[in-house]
């Protein structure tokens, strides 16, 4: 018995003493005060440097959250019983959260760096007139190669990717609205297109795909083409400029039919508690210099047009991240598909995948 | 005695090697300078200086801490309450159906227990944080303290408390003076599983953390969806060492403990 209680006294009293230290530095940081402010952001998505700043700048104090998936941020905030001032999900989440009544509409004459943001990422299919959403960053969906192991393709339409040369080669991200995407736009058809006779002929050019597949893979396309299992692959540009940063030998395209173009943006939902400052928050990121700090560090596009001008040449002029309006007007973004359509193009894309071999 | 064969003696290395491989793995990038997991550039400290500098980091392994040990605490008092309970019951039935009902705890999926949690926990309003992860924690660790101290219970033998009623002792007695010293094995082993089971529970934590309030596996969860920073590597090496630490220092002291018994010189 001697031994159980010591046991017991000596855990309680380690727990309590921890939990003393950890509320210590708590205060110390001013994580437990009134003047706080929740952001939910992706992992590793914003300059922590920033974060201090604008604590500095503001007095209040910064609890930073994370989130690795659009899923599981809604889940967080369609269920409450949590406090989150500023959240940044991508596009097609921000038409769910729409739609579930989520999001607290912005009040725009606070947040008078809107103006720097570029024309072209305002008023977008998701949100228009940008009542509820700001744009953090933005890219692309495009071909990534080595240009070393495929001397032979230059690579600028989506074609390219049926050259029989290719055999055995690309790698695809698993994601069904991405490759029937693909095949949409190698037939110059919409991304969200909803003729099912167009579906179809993007079904049966994808089929045609098939030999040259490597593998349809998740995350860790990445680590695949840094350490050249593959030369070819279809992500995401933030996918590709992290590969370039790794492996310099690759080169990142856009086809020239077209292709989609993603928003990650700045909404505050209906959990906060903060929401003047969460809207010093969205103004404060949305300052150039800020902006382009923070693009530097994540490495994504930034859609604020001001602040590139504090980016080195180097990546404003690399066309790749940054393309011009002669592309950008080609792209699209995903718009919200009914119900109906949206298993439609799962099933495509399951039919796809069992074709293979 | 019987001497191990020389194959017996290589597929044990085999399988120290196998399980250890990772970690060592993991260790070695830890001081990598190049930034990831592929090449090894060269020998820095930075990252260890990173982690040490991360206050967030560091409140989140306190965090990790308390829950742990004060889930453990609890649901050991809990626990040991309900074997206790659960072996003193007169019918049969019931007790399988506890017991089984125990079970069912154990092998259902973290996911669903996580899930079930979230739902309950918001519907009763409570605030997503400290308290709803010790919650949720302690739920999952009763019913394997249970299950660890109840064979202990099984193995005693009656006897042992009839005469220490005989001798005159109130069952306040039979509890403390002859029952829980005798299943203390058990109520250590308890604790310590349902420790360990607390420390790396993943699934259950993430669907019931929020507000400010996570822990280490949701934590580095979240960081790895931009390739896992080497910090998680040189953290991982010092949560490493200081288990091994403590593991090594249980040893010292368990040996130190047996040695006036006599214990040490039949070896």
């Amino acid at each position: 018995m001697k031994k159980v209680t010591q046991m017991f006294t000596i855990v309680f009293a380690a727990a309590f003493a921890l939990m003393y230290l950890t509320s210590y530095l708590n205060a110390l940081h001013g994580y437990s005060g009134p003047d706080t402010l929740t952001i939910y952001n992706w992992g590793d998505y914003i300059d922590p440097y920033l974060i201090k700043e604008f604590e500095r700048e503001t007095g209040l104090k910064v609890i930073y959250q994370t989130f690795d998936s659009n899923e599981a941020m809604l889940t967080k905030i369609a269920h409450g019983g949590v406090t989150f001032d500023v959240v940044i999900p991508s596009d097609y989440a921000i038409s769910k959260m729409k739609e579930q009544e989520l999001l607290i509409p912005l009040d725009h004459s606070k947040l008078p760096n809107l103006k720097h943001i570029d024309a072209r990422f305002l008023d977008l299919p998701f949100d228009e007139k940008n009542v509820y959403s700001i744009p953090y960053f933005w890219g692309t969906y495009g071909i990534i190669y080595n240009p070393e192991v495929i001397t032979d393709i230059d690579f600028d339409s989506w074609d390219d990717l049926w050259d029989p040369r290719l055999q055995n080669q690309i790698l695809l991200v698993d994601s069904a609205r991405e490759v029937i995407g693909m095949g949409l736009n190698s037939l110059c058809y919409s991304l969200n297109d909803t003729d099912m006779d167009h579906l179809q002929q993007a079904k049966a050019k994808l089929d045609m795909l098939i030999p040259n597949i490597r593998a349809i893979v998740g995350d860790e396309i990445k680590m695949l083409l840094e350490t050249e299992e593959a030369a070819v692959a279809v992500v995401w540009s933030g996918d590709a400029s992290e590969i370039i940063g790794e492996n310099d030998k690759f080169d990142y395209v856009i086809p020239k039919e077209g292709s989609n173009v993603w928003f990650d943006n700045m909404v505050i939902p209906t959990t906060a508690k903060n929401v003047e400052g969460a809207h010093q928050f969205i103004n404060f990121m949305l300052d150039p210099e800020n902006a382009a700090q923070n693009a530097e560090y994540v490495g994504y596009s930034t859609p604020n047009a001001e602040a590139l001008r504090y980016l080195p040449e180097e990546i404003t002029s690399d066309e790749r991240f940054y393309p011009g309006s002669e592309i950008t007007d080609k792209l699209e973004v995903y718009e919200n598909l009914s119900k109906r359509m949206t298993a439609y193009y799962n099933e495509l894309f399951l039919e796809f995948k069992m074709h293979r071999k | 005695m019987k001497k191990t064969g020389k194959l017996s003696v290589i597929y044990l290395v085999l399988v120290f090697i196998i399980l250890y491989t990772p970690i060592f793995y993991l260790i070695y990038y830890s001081f990598n300078s190049g930034g990831s997991m592929h090449h090894f550039q060269e020998f820095t400290l930075d990252w260890y200086e990173e982690v040490f500098h991360d206050t967030r980091l560091f409140i989140i392994l306190l965090n990790t801490l308390v829950v742990a040990l004060l889930s453990s605490a609890i649901s050991t008092i809990i626990g040991v309450a309900g074997a206790l309970a659960i072996t003193r019951m007169r019918s049969k039935r019931t007790r399988n159906a506890l017991l089984t009902l125990n079970n069912v705890m154990i092998v259902s999926p973290d996911v669903i227990i996580g899930a079930s949690f979230l739902i309950l926990l918001t519907a009763i309003g409570v605030n997503l944080g400290f308290f709803s992860v010790l919650i949720s924690h302690i739920a999952f660790s009763v019913p394997i303290v249970v299950l660890m101290v109840l064979p202990k219970l099984e193995e005693m033998s009656p006897t042992l408390v009839d005469a220490a009623r005989d001798l005159g002792a109130s069952s306040r007695d039979v509890l403390t003076k002859v029952v829980i010293p005798y299943i203390s094995p058990g109520i250590f082993a308890g604790f310590f599983m349902a420790l360990t089971y607390s420390l790396d529970d993943f699934a259950v934590t993430f669907f019931v953390t929020g507000g400010g309030f996570s822990t280490l596996s949701v934590e580095i969860y979240s960081l790895a969806r931009r390739g896992i920073s080497l910090t998680i590597n040189a953290l991982s090496t010092l949560i490493f060492l200081a288990t091994l630490a403590l593991v090594i220092g249980y040893y010292i002291i368990t040996k130190r403990g047996s040695k006036p018994s006599g214990a040490e010189a039949r070896e």
